[in-house]
């Protein structure tokens, strides 16, 4: 990882620290490993208990570097967790990997968190998966979430059964599978079938499904899914038809566009531009 | 860690007489008793959640327990590693706390070598060696539950440690208090706590009863008192101390684990307070506030976490994404026959 994100993360922790706090942070991001992974357990015993404040430019900067990554509405202790991590010397990599272990073997919940948030910023990515993976078996909620939500490690690293799996745990856990990072680069045929199972079975108990979710299927739209659609558009509920003709929209099937041709208003809206996902994406 | 009903061994109580009006108490119902305790908060010092069921934490939320420390103890199952230990410290400040807080309630733990698994020496040695780890955890408010079970040389060698331990992370220290030869055992761990130049006023001397209260109030260390049926103390034993004693330094937990004991001791016993015309503050006290500021001295207790009520929604938006559902456990309707 480059030093420039250190830096900048370091600058947003400066802006919302007193001069007490940075000053342990600055000694112990300096110290020897096992000190400096003593600071990372204890770190709410030092600093505020408090969301940081990160700016627009802040923000905007640190997604150039690492696209997707972003510490908006982190607390302070987990920022400062997050850094002291980068703090740690990755050149011996037996040495470095153990550590980091220990520190995943030993964590309490949010030390959990903070981990899995700093993936993307961790040297040997690769080393990580299962760990990554693991998070998402995880039912320990704001677990899950520091690995599915606002994290560009599963898109980048996540072969395609993993990602699916924490897409699918996402809908499951009925969480808004729009704060997954690359959702819309890593849709795949095989999760847009299976979503169509889980469906079928949320159904048959008299349960629904998140209308977004259907955005996941537009690109492998076949007769099964379009069953799906038209289920959708007998719906009783609106964002449900709303789902089904943007999925229909975005397909090539011309049996996707007369299905929503036969809705005139929503096939207007659509068209115009009026409705998107965005809409969908409070429920 | 508490008495097996099975080697019950009574503590006979001077203060055990029959009384009349408390006889007739006898009969009234929970449900009667819940209105006397309405808007009333309380905090568990001492409760092992690792061994109760969900229906638990529901009634707990519901009779007004808000938040409860969870100190480290014998599960039953003696652990034959050191990966057991590992695994239950880190279910303590992981699993069960998140569990506890998709009830609403907000949970501490204390955190060491239980007296018992203390005569393991060979394992006892590995735990000491990963303690410290976990000891500086967040929300880890206390060094516990430790002290003597049996009274052993390996029980005191590692009391011993643990103490120097708490002295250096500047933690409160839970005493659990023997079972067997209380009396002396109670005594024994003040001496030696004070031996270590560890002030009373940050030790918690846990399961006390009318024999050993005295000594330990007058040394100036908290007195706990366990409300658990048949081993330990009664609710209505528990209302003459109050009375005896008063408020100061005193507080009740009901350390509800694998046995028959109730979760719901405490907010049963402020309601018995109530009816025998104990003043609110005092129950206040024992039931909530003195374990708040004995517990408190490790930093980690912020009263703003539970005082209004825990707000699962706040934690986690606290956790840094903006989801506000997904948190809080839905309740089931138990009367119904029909599960959905």
């Amino acid at each position: 990882m480059s030093d420039i994100v250190k830096q900048k993360l370091w600058e947003i922790i400066s802006r919302n620290t007193s001069a007490t706090e940075s000053e342990w942070l600055q000694q112990k991001g300096s110290a020897a490993p096992l000190e400096l992974m003593t600071a990372f357990v204890a770190a709410p015993r030092f600093l505020a208990k408090k969301i940081v404040e990160v700016s627009e430019d802040e923000q905007w900067s640190l997604d150039t570097e690492i696209p997707g990554f972003s510490v908006n509405n982190w607390s302070l202790v987990r920022l400062s967790r997050v850094w002291l991590l980068t703090q740690l010397d990755p050149s011996d990599k037996s040495e470095y990997v153990k550590n980091i272990e220990t520190l995943f073997d030993t964590a309490e919940m949010n030390e959990l968190v903070a981990l899995y948030a700093a993936l993307p910023l961790l040297s040997y990515p690769d080393q990580w998966l299962f760990r990554a993976t693991d998070a998402v078996r995880s039912n320990m909620g704001f677990v899950f979430d520091a690995i599915a939500l606002h994290n560009p490690y599963p898109e980048k690293y996540f072969n395609e059964l993993a990602w699916n799996q924490l897409v699918l745990k996402t809908i499951f856990n009925d969480k808004p599978i729009h704060l997954i990072e690359g959702l819309a680069n890593r849709a795949n045929e095989k999760l847009a079938m299976t979503l169509s199972d889980f469906a079928h079975e949320r159904w048959a108990a008299g349960r629904s499904v998140g209308p977004q979710v259907w955005r996941l299927v537009g690109k492998f739209m076949n007769q099964a899914l379009l069953a799906d659609m038209q289920h959708l558009f007998e719906s009783q509920n609106g964002d449900d038809r709303k789902a089904a003709a943007l999925a229909c929209s975005e397909s090539s099937l011309p049996n996707a566009k007369y299905l929503l041709a036969k809705y005139t208003d929503l096939e207007k809206s659509v068209r115009s531009g009026e409705l998107t996902w965005t809409q969908l994406e409070h429920s | 860690m508490c008495l097996n009903p099975n080697e019950a061994a009574t503590n006979p109580s001077h203060f055990e007489e029959s009384d009349e009006t408390a006889a007739a108490h006898r009969d009234i119902a929970w449900n009667d008793y819940r209105d006397l305790i309405k808007g009333m908060r309380f905090f568990d010092p001492h409760i092992h959640m690792v061994s109760r069921t969900t229906d638990d934490y529901q009634a707990m939320h519901q009779a007004g327990i808000v938040a409860l420390i969870e100190p480290a103890f014998w599960v039953g199952q003696p652990r034959t590693g050191l990966s057991s230990f590992k695994d239950y410290y880190s279910s303590l400040v992981g699993w069960e706390r998140f569990r506890s807080s998709q009830f609403g309630i907000k949970h501490y733990c204390t955190m060491g070598l239980n007296s018992r698994e203390a005569n393991n020496e060979p394992l006892a040695e590995q735990v000491m060696e990963i303690l410290p780890l976990y000891i500086y955890k967040e929300g880890v408010v206390g060094v516990g539950e430790i002290g003597f079970d049996d009274q052993t040389p390996a029980e005191e060698k590692y009391y011993r440690l643990q103490l120097e331990l708490a002295k250096e992370a500047k933690l409160p220290v839970q005493i659990h208090t023997p079972h067997r030869d209380k009396k002396k055992g109670t005594e024994r761990s003040m001496a030696i706590a004070i031996e270590h130049g560890i002030d009373p006023s940050w030790v918690i001397v846990d399961h006390n009863n009318e024999e050993t209260v005295k000594s330990v109030l007058d040394q100036g260390f908290w007195a706990a008192f366990t409300i658990y049926p048949f081993t330990k103390m009664g609710n209505e034993r528990m209302v003459k101390v109050v009375e005896q004693y008063g408020p100061e330094r005193i507080m009740i937990n009901s350390a509800a684990d694998w046995g028959i004991s109730d979760p719901l001791a405490i907010p049963k016993t402020a309601a018995l307070m109530k009816m025998k015309g104990i003043s609110d503050e005092a129950i206040r006290q024992v039931t909530y506030q003195n374990a708040i500021d004995a517990f408190g001295k490790s930093g980690q207790i912020d009263v703003s976490d539970f005082e209004n009520g825990y707000e699962v929604d706040q934690t986690a938006k606290f956790h840094g994404n903006s989801i506000l559902r997904g948190g809080q456990q839905p309740a089931p309707v138990k009367e119904s026959l029909v599960i959905r």
